[in-house]
């Protein structure tokens, strides 16, 4: 693999990293607070599992880059500032009520299926491995939330207008997944990382008649709003989220755990 | 009508550990369909343990007592208030054959209802010690995972890596810290 290559196959570890990071971070902030017990127990589960996923793509960065896999991914995670992240925004927006956080885990497992069903077959053979067998727990997690967004969306007046408000508060930050890194390109047509169009297509192909079943009117978009942001700018949600979710670790630095 | 229950129904919750082992009762989970049930189940059940197949079964539909009940003619007032269906239909039988154990599925009979399921159990699979409790259902009323299910549903637990809490060395590690604040005199 030459140098560009790396530095691309780098980035794009990074950012599914950190989606996953911010995803399962705030997906945890439910823990105790579900409506139901046994819900919150499996959102939890759901959270820690994401959280999982970004330690193995975090390992699989080290690995890449030549660093230690079991210290470095503490490294990303704790001692990064906000500019550095590449999560996308519609991850690190707070919780919301519990409308909003089905509706974003389920747009997002069903992105990330599709993403690791292409990535299953990735050049990268690590990245290939990985992706295979994480995607058996996202089967699960896109049954779990789809099942959730199904009963919201077709249960009461309330339930519905709220998935509803929540859809329309998302659907605009869920084009941010498909933008391309910066040097993406050179990934796509190595056989590295699907395209960002192609996945989109798979999404929405997936997600909207989905969404329209479920009662729910999806947004209208301009796809001229796509290229504007790119991964390196995060609202001010992102730093709130990092200060406390880093705060125990930087107290000591040298701790051991 | 208003309810001053706000709960989701309850549905009981039957795991197999390994193929051809026993469905056993682990428990019960609250949910508004059998759909979630199972799902539900899975997560407040199968995060660690070996799993293939879940049953669950909404619990009000379950018929259980216990020997000293029966024993006391509890089957006999049962079907004083419950009238016999007029096809028989297959029930799932469950005993509980240790005062400390779990209910495990034991076989299934032809029934006209839960007493007479009851009462054909107690004298097919009691066998020479008998169980402390019983439990039957109709088989129609399980909602069950597939096999198809195994890998996404209960496949990944198996690699979890799982540190108990003792693992961290809490205690010790506060100690240290607590011997070294002493030694410096803070």
């Amino acid at each position: 693999m030459n140098a560009d290559l790396e530095k691309a196959l780098e980035n794009y570890l990074l950012a599914m990293g950190d989606d996953e990071l911010i995803l399962g971070h705030r997906n945890s902030e439910w823990c105790g607070h579900a409506p139901i017990l046994e819900e919150d127990i499996a959102f939890a589960n759901i959270a820690l599992d994401e959280i999982g996923h970004a330690s193995v793509w975090y390992s699989l960065l080290a690995e890449l880059i030549g660093e230690d896999s079991q210290s470095y991914p503490d490294r990303l995670v704790f001692f990064r500032e906000a500019r550095d992240f590449r999560n996308a925004q519609v991850v690190e927006l707070p919780k919301g009520d519990w409308a909003f956080s089905m509706l974003r885990q389920y747009l997002f497992d069903v992105f990330e299926n599709k993403q690791l069903l292409a990535l299953s077959g990735s050049a990268h053979r690590p990245l290939a491995e990985a992706a295979a067998k994480i995607r058996t727990e996202e089967v699960y997690h896109l049954r779990h939330t789809a099942a959730w967004v199904r009963r919201l969306g077709l249960g009461t007046e309330e339930s519905n207008q709220r998935l509803q408000s929540a859809l329309n508060e998302l659907w605009p930050l869920t084009s941010q997944l498909f933008v391309h890194l910066q040097d993406q390109a050179v990934l796509v047509s190595g056989g590295y990382v699907p395209g960002g169009e192609k996945l989109r297509q798979e999404w929405e192909n997936a997600v909207v008649p989905f969404l329209e079943k479920c009662g729910l009117g999806v947004p209208e978009t301009d796809p001229e709003d796509d290229e504007r942001i790119g991964r390196d700018t995060h609202t001010s949600h992102l730093n709130v989220l990092l200060t406390e979710m880093q705060s125990v670790a930087r107290l000591d630095e040298q701790a051991s755990w | 009508m208003a309810s001053s229950d706000t709960q989701w129904p309850r549905f009981q919750v039957f795991l197999q550990e390994k193929e051809g082992a026993a469905h056993q009762d682990v428990g019960s989970v609250h949910a508004p369909d059998p759909e979630l049930a199972l799902l539900n189940a899975r997560d407040v059940f199968v995060r660690r343990p070996d799993c293939v197949s879940l049953w669950v079964v909404p619990a009000d539909l379950i018929f259980a007592r216990t020997a000293q009940e029966i024993a006391a003619g509890a089957l006999h007032e049962a079907k004083k208030s419950g009238k016999p269906g007029s096809t028989p239909e297959t029930y799932c039988i469950f005993a509980k054959k240790k005062s400390a154990g779990t209910q495990t599925f034991v076989g299934e009979v032809e029934a006209r209802g839960p007493v007479e399921a009851m009462e054909q159990a107690l004298a097919k699979f009691a066998g020479a010690k008998p169980p402390f409790a019983w439990l039957v259902f109709p088989q129609r009323l399980i909602v069950s995972s597939t096999p198809e299910d195994i890998e996404s549903m209960f496949a990944p637990a198996y690699e979890k890596p799982f540190r108990l809490a003792t693992d961290f060395h809490t205690l010790t590690e506060m100690r240290k810290i607590m011997a070294k604040q002493k030694e410096e005199g803070t």
